[in-house]
């Protein structure tokens, strides 16, 4: 579930430790890349995603949360 | 438990809009103030991915402001506007202007195209007060500013407690880290409350995902839980509020929308457009957010948010207005899903019930109670509103710290231990409830018994059974860790406000909006210009009503 670290990509800044309003990154060790700790108490609104300034962050949408559309 | 002691003259609970407008003014008029955030001033609350209304009064534009105030009890929120004192929804307009120049200043574009561009929650043909401003990156800019001008912002911490001294005014407060074990104590002359709405209090619409609201969880309705064990006043918290958006995606934004909203034979549900419509969107939303739910039930839905024959500029234009309102997780979803948003239908529903009302305060800022201030979604709603009145509370919260005898926490020694034994408790236990067990509890007693059908039989049984969970929870709530222990203290918060909604329910002997009593079935008009108030004497919930000053 939600987020989803690139490690590649990833440098370890910590930016998305430092914002995310749920801090389900709760307990990443300082320059590590980080660890998502509470997948479940992600809210969705991307913040990791605009602020990471390497683009090594995605969000996958649980599956209840999928758009319905026609 | 470890302790750290912090002191200010102006403490600013809740680094949201109205806290960061507050401190901001605040340490303009030479007060010292901390900032205390649960989460990171940078992207925390309600706003903290962005907004892109901004409900204000701009004399080039609207012209004479006694039309512009006829004409705004007819948008978004004119019934919850006759709910407010005149002088305060005056001070409100009056002052929006001065904001929109000021953020401008600042850093947050409140100009599109180089003008004031007014879009959104307005019926076509009447005034439009909706500013359409990119506030994706306003949070940042408010925290950057408030740092500029001194305010000290202290990010990860979560107060629970005020404290008062012997007379009853306001001299602290107690919080925690939510990222180790760690008890911070504030002196402070004035507080600041302003923690946001009530998240979390009923089921969310996806079963088990708790986050799925729009609001976060974080959003705990602290603030009014706080005022309320102090001693101030809390107002029409009876009557729920519930929005409406994309299916399974709950998200705010719905007036960002550009599309009609049509039932599945595609024929328009409400009568305001026929045809994608970027000036004012489809009211109907507005109008009636139950009524996709409404339109299920009776096996006419589902009602489609209809963005066929918008134009590609008007698409763009939809497009960048809710990644500036915080959707880009919905859009990056869209795009992943190969949804064609220009020819593409999204289903909408009407979200889950939330508990509104807030604290009292007025357009100071102040409360009932000596040196504790509110401001922002703890009093009302909208960010216009939480800049107007945070910017004012910060204001008023620094003149009463200048003239207020130097607060001395140290008198309140024997609460703040109390505390911490209470804090250690829960921390130590090895049986008992996590937050989870206990938040799906409450959700589903608020659900049960204060939800859609409520009467008295039903809210009295239900007043019990919540105290019941209350008592429980209090004696079986564990926390393995700083952010666990965070959540345990919100849910505490959620009950409290819980409680209260049903002794206010169940005093309110009529059906009003979203109240629906099956035992008194009319909405009772000389009710329409009351606040029904509860409060705490003597260790007891009282309710009382009081005239709106028009």
């Amino acid at each position: 579930m939600p987020p989803i670290i690139n490690r590649d990509i990833c440098n370890g800044c910590g930016k998305c430790v430092e914002i995310c309003p749920l801090d389900v990154f709760f307990g990443t060790e300082k320059g590590e890349i980080p660890v998502v700790t509470y997948p479940d108490e992600c809210f969705h609104e991307g913040s990791c995603v605009m602020d990471c300034p390497k683009g090594a962050i995605k969000l996958r949408l649980p599956l209840p949360m999928m758009i319905i559309y026609k | 438990m470890q302790e750290e002691k912090k002191r200010c003259d102006v403490l600013c609970i809740g680094g949201g809009i109205a806290g960061l407008m507050a401190a901001i003014k605040a340490r303009e008029l030479g007060a010292n103030v901390i900032v205390a955030e649960k989460s990171n001033t940078l992207r925390s609350g309600a706003a903290g991915a962005g907004n892109d209304h901004f409900q204000c009064y701009i004399p080039e534009v609207h012209g004479d402001f006694d039309f512009f105030w006829r004409e705004l009890f007819y948008g978004q929120l004119a019934g919850g506007l006759r709910k407010m004192d005149t002088e305060y929804v005056r001070y409100w307009y009056e002052n929006t202007f001065d904001i929109v120049k000021l953020w401008d200043s600042w850093g947050i574009p409140m100009k599109y195209e180089g003008r004031y561009e007014f879009a959104g929650h307005g019926f076509p043909g009447r005034q439009l007060n909706h500013l359409k401003y990119s506030g994706k990156n306003q949070k940042p800019v408010l925290t950057g500013k408030a740092l500029e001008k001194g305010a000290e912002i202290v990010n990860r911490v979560m107060v629970f407690d005020l404290i008062k001294d012997k007379d009853g005014s306001i001299i602290g407060a107690i919080g925690i880290s939510t990222r180790e074990d760690k008890v911070i104590v504030f002196e402070a002359k004035s507080v600041i409350l302003g923690t946001g709405a009530c998240s979390g209090m009923y089921p969310a619409v996806t079963a088990g995902a708790h986050n799925n609201r729009g609001r976060p969880l974080t959003i705990s309705g602290d603030g009014r839980a706080m005022a309320y064990r102090a001693g101030a006043e809390l107002k029409e918290l009876e009557l729920a509020a519930q929005h409406a958006g994309p299916k399974y995606l709950v998200r705010y934004g719905q007036a960002t929308w550009v599309g009609v909203l049509r039932d599945s034979d595609g024929k328009p549900v409400g009568p305001y457009v026929t045809k994608p419509d970027k000036r004012y969107g489809d009211m109907t939303i507005e109008v009636n957010k139950a009524v996709f739910d409404e339109y299920r039930k009776s096996g006419k839905g589902p009602i489609y948010m209809d963005m066929n024959g918008i134009s590609k500029q008007d698409l763009e234009y939809m497009v960048y207005w809710l990644q500036q309102e915080g959707n880009e997780g919905l859009l990056s979803h869209i795009a992943e899903e190969g949804i064609n948003f220009g020819k593409s239908a999204i289903e909408f529903q009407t979200f889950e019930m939330e508990a509104r009302g807030g604290i009292r305060a007025n357009y100071r800022g102040e409360t009932a109670i000596k040196g504790l201030y509110a401001a922002g979604d703890d009093v009302g709603s909208t960010i216009s509103h939480a800049a107007v009145f945070g910017r004012s509370a910060g204001e008023n919260a620094a003149k009463y710290a200048k003239i207020a005898k130097a607060a001395n926490i140290e008198k309140a020694r024997p609460d703040i231990e109390a505390e911490k034994s209470r804090l250690e408790e829960i921390r130590g236990r090895k049986d008992g409830a996590k937050w989870q067990e206990a938040i799906s509890a409450l959700q589903q007693i608020m659900s049960d018994y204060c939800g859609y059908v409520r009467s008295e039989s039903l809210l009295s049984a239900g007043l019990n059974i919540i105290r019941r969970l209350k008592n429980k929870a209090h004696s079986s709530l564990m926390a393995g860790n700083a952010h666990e222990l965070m959540h345990c203290l919100q849910l505490l918060n959620q009950i409290d406000v819980g409680e209260l909604v049903f002794i206010s329910a169940y005093d309110r002997k009529e059906t009003r909006e979203l109240h629906i009593r099956t035992d008194y079935r009319i909405t009772n008009p000389l009710l329409n210009d009351k606040i029904h108030l509860v409060k705490q004497v003597d260790g007891k919930p009282v309710t009382e009503w009081i005239e709106v000053k028009h």
